[in-house]
């Protein structure tokens, strides 16, 4: 105790190796915390996790949705309905002149018979062509202009062909596709609100959590600041708790995510194959799984030391 | 090195401590003693820092209390050892876990730690016991294992409020001999009781209170 004697070797460290030490020993106790309760643990993570997935499957759709409609726009196809009356072999001859332009990559030509037999089949009614004296269609092009066209460009290219002599009507829609722009963004807009409430509510369910860990801990607290402890060290293992939980908790997210879209995977292939991409469905990935966790971890940590902050000053030795 | 000037502290309906002006010396050993309510305990909450004098200065070690706060608290507490009569460990871990509680708050080496937590039980006769649960310990163990975790930072003062309030005669001698022990060492050691008969064997000044006024026990 004698200030005069060098005791240096059994004192206490200086201040932030004791701190960097305690930090250590706390984010490993609580961890042991977690495990020493499963199931209560378990319960907590997994509402985290919960919380967190449904904004996260809705960001990951989201990104299969945009990259498809991606591969769907750079598939735009004009139809070129020709003039009833027009001959076969002008078709052809309009069709090679087409292909030839710059900014288109190739053109069909589709026999108004064919076209006839392709429309009953895609309506299921194969005995509406016996019943039909004559047939109503004229012949098709069907017009894939470069993948590298502008909106504008496309508008234009829609403005010159419809001018083009035997030309009756082209069909070029555009409106689906601006539509599914405004939707993504809706749902992008969505996902991002879905995302903030949902990680509040991960959040609150922590702090809840965090809270009961306080009151069970009153007399350990108690006592710490009875013999010379601080807020911050009874706060310590609190805020491991919420970040172990909250971390745990997104990487349960994740794996709800992964099962999601496992279980998501052959009918939207499907779909996606129905729209003409070629793309299969992918879940979080990797990056996604890890942002989750740390996401989780994050908003473990924010709340257990609001959490800590409010109710450990409230608790004062008697 | 503590030194009441006129302390008064008024709860609500009453004067818990009435214009009491007393110093302990460095290394000294004192018994503060008088009827419950007489205002022991209160002196001890007031050295703690618990409860704050309602007029009159508190100085210790040259510093006046008033002007610590906040943070500081904790650090001016560590410079204490604390027995309480409720002896206050903790049953969620170990006697060796609840005696090395005030070395991983000071932020000692775990080798450290070891060492000293063991030297601690050996003084108060439980080396050997360090991974029992204090639930399983007599009245006179849990108290004694409170005594080592009060003195394993080796602090300057020692205070223990009604240390043997819950103990029969030959444990309370037991527990007093342990006191003086440290007090031999050069710990400053001030014990609130009221066994007036236990205390009156051993050789201290022994300051007397009744209803919030020191009637003895003052000079040395």
């Amino acid at each position: 105790m004698n200030a005069t004697v060098p005791d240096a070797q059994v004192g206490p460290r200086p201040a932030l190796v004791s701190w960097f030490d305690h930090h250590r020993r706390a984010a490993f106790q609580s961890f042991l915390r977690l495990w020493r309760e499963p199931i209560q643990s378990l319960v907590t993570c997994l509402a985290v996790g919960v919380a967190l997935a449904l904004p996260a499957a809705l960001w990951a759709l989201l990104q299969n949705v945009e990259a498809v409609s991606g591969s769907v726009q750079t598939a735009a196809r004009f139809t070129l309905l020709l003039d009833q009356n027009t001959p076969f072999e002008v078709a052809t001859q309009l069709a090679a002149e087409l292909e030839g332009k710059a900014n288109i990559d190739d053109v069909e030509t589709v026999d108004r018979a064919d076209a006839l037999k392709d429309f009953a089949y895609g309506i299921g009614l194969n005995e509406l062509m016996d019943n039909l004296d004559e047939n109503p269609l004229p012949h098709l092009l069907h017009l894939h202009p470069d993948k590298n066209l502008s909106s504008a460009e496309l508008d234009a290219l829609f403005i010159s062909l419809s001018t083009l002599e035997s030309v009756d009507q082209v069909v070029f829609d555009t409106q689906w596709q601006a539509r599914l722009g405004a939707a993504i963004a809706t749902a992008r807009r969505l996902t991002a609100g879905v995302g903030v409430l949902m990680v509040l509510g991960a959040a609150l369910i922590l702090g809840n959590t965090i809270r009961l860990g306080i009151e069970a801990r009153r007399e350990e607290i108690t006592v710490i600041k009875l013999i010379g402890g601080g807020d911050g060290f009874a706060r310590r293992p609190l805020l491991y708790s919420g970040l172990w939980s909250g971390a745990v908790g997104g990487l349960l997210g994740a794996v709800l995510v992964a099962l999601l879209f496992g279980f998501l995977a052959g009918p939207a292939d499907e779909l996606f194959t129905l729209y003409g991409s070629d793309q299969t469905v992918s879940g979080l990935g990797f990056k996604g799984a890890f942002g989750l966790t740390v996401a989780g971890g994050l908003a473990g940590l924010v709340s257990a030391w609001s959490t800590a902050f409010i109710h450990l000053r409230r608790i004062q030795p008697r | 090195m503590i030194s009441f000037e006129r302390v008064s502290k008024r709860f609500e309906r009453h004067d818990a401590l009435r214009d009491v002006s007393l110093e302990i010396a460095r290394e000294e050993m004192v018994f503060l003693t008088g009827h419950s309510g007489a205002g022991k305990s209160t002196m001890l909450r007031l050295l703690m820092l618990l409860d704050r004098a309602t007029s009159g200065r508190l100085v210790v070690n040259g510093k006046d209390v008033a002007t610590i706060r906040g943070r500081q608290v904790a650090r001016y507490r560590q410079d204490f050892g604390f027995v309480f009569q409720d002896h206050q460990l903790l049953f969620d871990r170990s006697i060796f876990d609840n005696v090395a509680l005030p070395l991983d708050i000071a932020g000692f080496h775990p080798r450290d730690v070891g060492r000293r937590v063991r030297a601690a039980l050996d003084k108060v006769g439980l080396l050997g016991r360090e991974s029992a649960n204090p639930a399983v310990l007599s009245g006179g163990e849990q108290q004694r294992v409170g005594i080592a975790r009060a003195v394993v930072a080796r602090p300057k003062v020692l205070v223990a409020d009604e240390p043997t309030g819950n103990l029969d005669p030959g444990l309370s001698a037991e527990i007093m001999a342990l006191f003086e022990a440290f007090h031999r060492v050069g710990v400053t050691v001030i014990v609130a009781s009221h066994d007036l008969a236990l205390i009156s064997r051993l050789r201290h000044r022994i300051i007397t209170l009744k209803e919030g006024r020191l009637v003895g026990g003052v000079g040395r």
